[in-house]
């Protein structure tokens, strides 16, 4: 192709002709690093909210008797009531940004969930909403709303966000829950990543925070 | 094969990758380039074993049409239409010829001339299937050395001077 002369003019013409060599082995070391996901370990509401609850549903219509069986291993498995009424109460401790409101999450009656389930999926849509809005006022140099949004998810990340010890089995839970909303994280490296993420958002660099926006937000 | 020995396979197309948003007027090729690598790394059973570039490519691209966006540029930027890129580094003749072709055909002559992709990879990078990709191909190219030659010969090379 590059036999004709107006290619090879144009290929000639390419302002970067080498690859640049960077640090590569710390950005390679960093992203495997990384989990699949900063997923919180129990809470499944990373990619979309819909799907999560989706699947949720799914698997308590599929183990009908889930929370017989649960009982019966000595699990801390609470019914949809508890979640909900979970839900509603980290609502009224963790802000959102303006003009967000609290999507509704509805569950079969047979779904169960670990206690504490539903203050995770309030962490995590809380979450979501502020880097959402963090990134969107770098992007627009709103300089005030960036700052309120960074306070607030670097908030939630200290105050709300738990990193299950090395080798926690996925029904890990912290011993005190006493109506403290929190999302438990992974063992994984996800807690740093996304310190990191936050750490190049706050040096002006939003690209990586809204590329996580994208990746947790609902539907 | 671990995932980690797959990725390194992959990741070794960063610098290529940041080079792509480079040309194509990111503002901060090498943060978009790692951001493409690690959603290839997130989704590294989709990126293409063989020859993941084209996946790349694919993917740089809808990070630089989201960076786009975001920056006003181009705020109701059609899917496949990349703006042009500034081409500061290009004579102007060249210049003139490349922004006066349409979008998809400036980006098809680029990915082949520039990201060193045979046809058929670039047809993937654009969602085009390799046969259509061709026509656009000899289209563009067409078109582009219409515009060099109405424009009159290309100027005489400069020839590099080492050691002044």
């Amino acid at each position: 192709m590059k036999t004709d002369s107006v290619m090879r003019r144009l290929a000639a013409a390419n302002p970067y002709p080498h690859d640049a060599a960077a640090a590569r082995e710390e950005l390679f070391a960093q992203i495997v690093g990384q989990p699949a996901a900063a997923r919180p370990v129990r809470k499944t509401y990373r990619r979309s909210l819909v799907v999560a609850v989706a699947a949720l549903v799914a698997v308590a219509v599929l183990a009908s008797t889930a929370f017989a069986i649960s009982q019966w291993l000595g699990g801390d498995v609470v019914k949809p009531d508890v979640t909900n009424a979970e839900y509603h109460q980290a609502q009224r401790q963790l802000p959102l940004p303006p003009g967000v409101t609290w999507p509704t999450l509805h569950f079969q009656a047979n779904t169960v969930m670990s206690r504490g389930g539903g203050g995770g999926f309030a962490v995590g849509i809380a979450q979501n909403a502020w880097e959402c809005e963090w990134a969107r006022a770098i992007r627009a140099r709103d300089e005030k709303s960036a700052a309120l949004a960074q306070t607030e998810a670097q908030r939630l990340l200290r105050d709300n966000v738990i990193v299950a010890p090395a080798g926690a089995s996925e029904n890990w839970a912290p011993p005190v829950v006493a109506g403290h909303p929190y999302a438990v994280y992974a063992d994984d490296g996800g807690y740093e990543w996304v310190r990191g993420t936050y750490a190049l958002a706050a040096a002006g660099h939003p690209q990586r925070l809204a590329q996580r926006c994208r990746a947790n937000s609902p539907g | 094969m671990t995932a980690e020995t797959d990725f390194r396979a992959v990741f070794s197309h960063l610098g290529a990758v940041a080079n792509y948003a480079r040309r194509r007027g990111s503002t901060d090729a090498d943060a978009l380039a790692a951001e493409v690598m690690t959603i290839a790394w997130r989704r590294l059973p989709n990126v293409p074993k063989g020859d993941p570039r084209p996946w790349l490519f694919a993917t740089a691209r809808n990070l630089l049409l989201a960076e786009f966006r975001a920056r006003g540029r181009t705020p109701h930027l059609a899917e496949r239409d990349l703006p042009a890129p500034e081409f500061a580094e290009l004579d102007s003749q060249l210049r003139g010829a490349l922004l006066a072709l349409s979008p998809l055909d400036r980006e098809a002559l680029l990915l082949v001339a520039w990201e060193d992709l045979t046809p058929s990879q670039a047809g993937q990078a654009l969602g085009i299937n390799p046969a259509a990709f061709r026509v656009r191909l000899l289209r563009a190219r067409r078109r582009l050395r219409a515009r060099l030659e109405d424009d009159g010969p290309a100027p005489l090379p400069v020839p590099e001077v080492e050691g002044s």
